[in-house]
């Protein structure tokens, strides 16, 4: 009986001392900002020719293949606790899919739902996350969770130019670049870190970063 | 030929199979000048069964079960009006012949409106236009669009006695009247040919309608005239909600060639004799599956010769008709199964010595399943049984094929 006291008291302290630091760290912690610059030029997939058509297809919007991903190579200890990532959404409109690139957390469900007046079949074969959602009408949604970090590569299997990436992280520290390429990883605990750009399939080299107390660490990127 | 087409396929697994990561194949189309050029490619290797009853031939040397094709397909865009389009096809790498080749004109680029002039895609029909191989489920085709049936537009039979005696044989077939070389017959509509003429297409709202002028017909398709006569084809679909496809066909033209009609009837004949075809086909998909029915039915009229002695005259007009029901379920990602019902028939001709339908109908029940390597990579497996009703070759057969399907 002695001994199981000493065990739950052991238990709770140990508990206490391993949640402490990291709100104490928490309290503290920095951030990673800065650009990525593409210098090389990427094209939106073009329609097959179609030379089985009676007559021209109709117009589509292009997806914005300027959007990059910022994200940490290894996360700090504790950032990989499994949790619910919540929901997200990857639309298909205007035969594209809305937004181009989706970057979320391990145990993210995506909705996919279809906004045009047509079918699309969402798709993937990645070896992180395999699914086929098959067609629906405009006004459906189909959900998938991601519980596995990697890439996963998501098509239409009705029109072959339709595609579009979901990066899945097993830890917060990630971003996604605005319209300017600039980006900002926040609440990320003091330490030093490597970092990776990514830009539609291409990734930049490991770039080492110190994230002092508190403030912001600067890292721009060129991808070429 | 198996040999070519073992090699393609083993290089194509071998570079999927470094490829997977790497994407060592291409695996969108080729976009050059800004957009303004598109290069996709088609790349089928089949390996099938023997085939003595001839059934699976497109003429009398390729089986659709054991076929390499390799196609290239262009879109040029020369603003926004005007697109070339082509597309050059080699089979079991015997040369190379241009498919297509027409020029798409958008008169008014706010309006669904396209006028397409050259070799264009079949107004007939629902499965002549499905061109790249991932289009079609299975590896065979419709009946009506590949079976080889006894007639031809070139050689025509004395008297229903001669048609008679060669049911069966339409992958090599020759009359007494017209050319004397054998030659293989034509399906009800060929999707191995595309016709020539002028094409005009709009949609309206879920309304898509299509009208085309054209040299050939939907069973002989031609890039030169051998009748001085004009098939006219149209066809109309609708959508009436998403997933459903209803559309109706009907193409009618002079089939039958001068010179043949000339050796029939003699040389002051100017006489036209039309092919008549009219179809109908349904698509219907949700979820993960997908079913086409596609009905043709077609009418010859022949130019009918006196008969030799003891023999009858031919009755035309000759007609036929197809059935074709197909479905596909994906069961998991990349991994489908497919099944096609498939039945010709033809209507009854009498001779001195029988009633019979004029060539031996058949019926087909294809099964099969395709697993995609990758996106653009499948490979795909099936079993088909063929029954003839008649003629004197093989009546029953059994055959398996795989196909690998390459596209970008």
């Amino acid at each position: 009986m002695k001994e199981t006291l000493i065990l739950c008291v052991f238990a709770l302290v140990s508990f206490v001392v391993i949640q402490r630091p990291t709100k104490l760290l928490a309290a503290r912690n920095g951030a990673i900002r800065g650009r990525v610059e593409l210098k090389r030029t990427v094209a939106p997939t073009e329609r097959r020719p179609g030379v089985g058509d009676l007559g021209t297809a109709a117009a589509r919007d292009l997806p914005d293949l300027l959007r990059s991903v910022v994200y940490l190579e290894s996360a700090p200890r504790g950032a990989f606790e499994t949790s619910d990532g919540g929901h997200a959404a990857m639309d298909q409109r205007n035969e594209t899919f809305v937004p181009h690139v989706l970057a979320i957390i391990t145990g993210t469900t995506v909705d996919f739902p279809n906004s045009d007046g047509f079918y699309h079949n969402v798709f993937s074969l990645s070896k992180t996350k395999t699914f086929d959602l098959g067609r629906y009408a405009a006004g459906n949604s189909r959900p998938v969770r991601f519980d596995r970090p990697g890439i996963v590569r998501v098509f239409c299997d009705i029109h072959a130019h339709m595609n579009a990436y979901i990066l899945v992280f097993g830890h917060p520290f990630f971003a996604m670049t605005d319209k300017d390429g600039r980006y900002r990883i926040e609440n990320v605990p003091p330490g030093t870190y490597g970092v990776i750009a990514w830009n539609e399939g291409t990734s930049s080299e490991t770039r080492p970063i110190t994230v002092p107390d508190a403030g912001a660490a600067e890292l721009d990127f060129t991808l070429r | 030929m198996i040999r070519t087409s073992t090699r393609l396929a083993c290089l194509l697994l071998v570079f999927a199979a470094g490829g997977a990561q790497a994407q060592t194949l291409p695996s969108e189309p080729i976009a050059l000048a800004n957009g303004r050029v598109t290069i996709s490619g088609d790349v089928s290797a089949g390996f099938g069964s023997e085939d003595p009853g001839f059934f699976n031939y497109t003429d009398y040397e390729h089986s659709a079960l054991r076929l390499l094709r390799l196609a290239v397909s262009t879109a040029i865009k020369a603003g926004p009006h005007f697109t070339i389009l082509g597309e050059i096809r080699s089979e079991n790498l015997e040369g190379v012949r241009p498919y297509a080749l027409y020029l798409r004109i958008k008169p008014w680029t706010t309006r669904n409106f396209d006028i397409q002039v050259g070799r264009v895609p079949p107004t007939f029909g629902a499965f002549a236009r499905r061109t790249y191989a991932n289009d079609n489920p299975l590896i065979g085709y419709p009946l009506a669009y590949q079976y080889l049936t006894t007639l031809r537009p070139d050689s025509i039979p004395a008297s229903a006695d001669e048609l008679l005696r060669k049911r069966s044989l339409g992958w090599r077939v020759k009359y007494s009247l017209g050319d004397q070389t054998a030659d293989p017959g034509v399906p009800l509509v060929s999707a191995f040919g595309w016709d020539t003429g002028v094409q005009a297409h709009t949609t309206v709202g879920m309304v898509s309608a299509a009208v085309a002028v054209t040299t050939g017909t939907v069973s002989n398709p031609l890039v030169s005239d051998d009748n001085d006569g004009r098939q006219v084809a149209a066809r109309v679909d609708v959508r009436p909600v998403a997933g459903l496809i209803l559309g109706a066909s009907l193409a009618r033209g002079p089939f039958i060639s001068q010179s043949a009609a000339r050796a029939t009837l003699g040389d002051a004949s100017n006489a036209s004799f039309a092919q008549t075809a009219w179809g109908a086909d349904l698509e219907y998909s949700r979820d993960h599956y997908l079913a086409r029915v596609e009905t043709i039915v077609s009418h010859w009229r022949m130019p009918i010769a006196a008969p030799p002695a003891q023999q009858v005259a031919l009755q035309t007009p000759l007609g036929a008709m197809s059935m074709s029901l197909e479905g596909r379920y994906r069961i998991v990602p990349g991994l489908y199964v497919a099944a096609r019902y498939d039945y010709l028939g033809f209507s009854d001709l009498t001779s001195a010595t029988a009633t019979l339908p004029w060539d031996a109908p058949v019926t087909r029940i294809e099964l099969g399943a395709g697993y995609s390597i990758q996106r653009n990579l499948i490979l795909k497996g099936s079993y088909q049984h063929d029954n003839r009703d008649g003629g004197v070759l093989l009546k029953i057969a059994h055959m398996v094929a795989a196909q690998l399907v390459f596209w970008f």
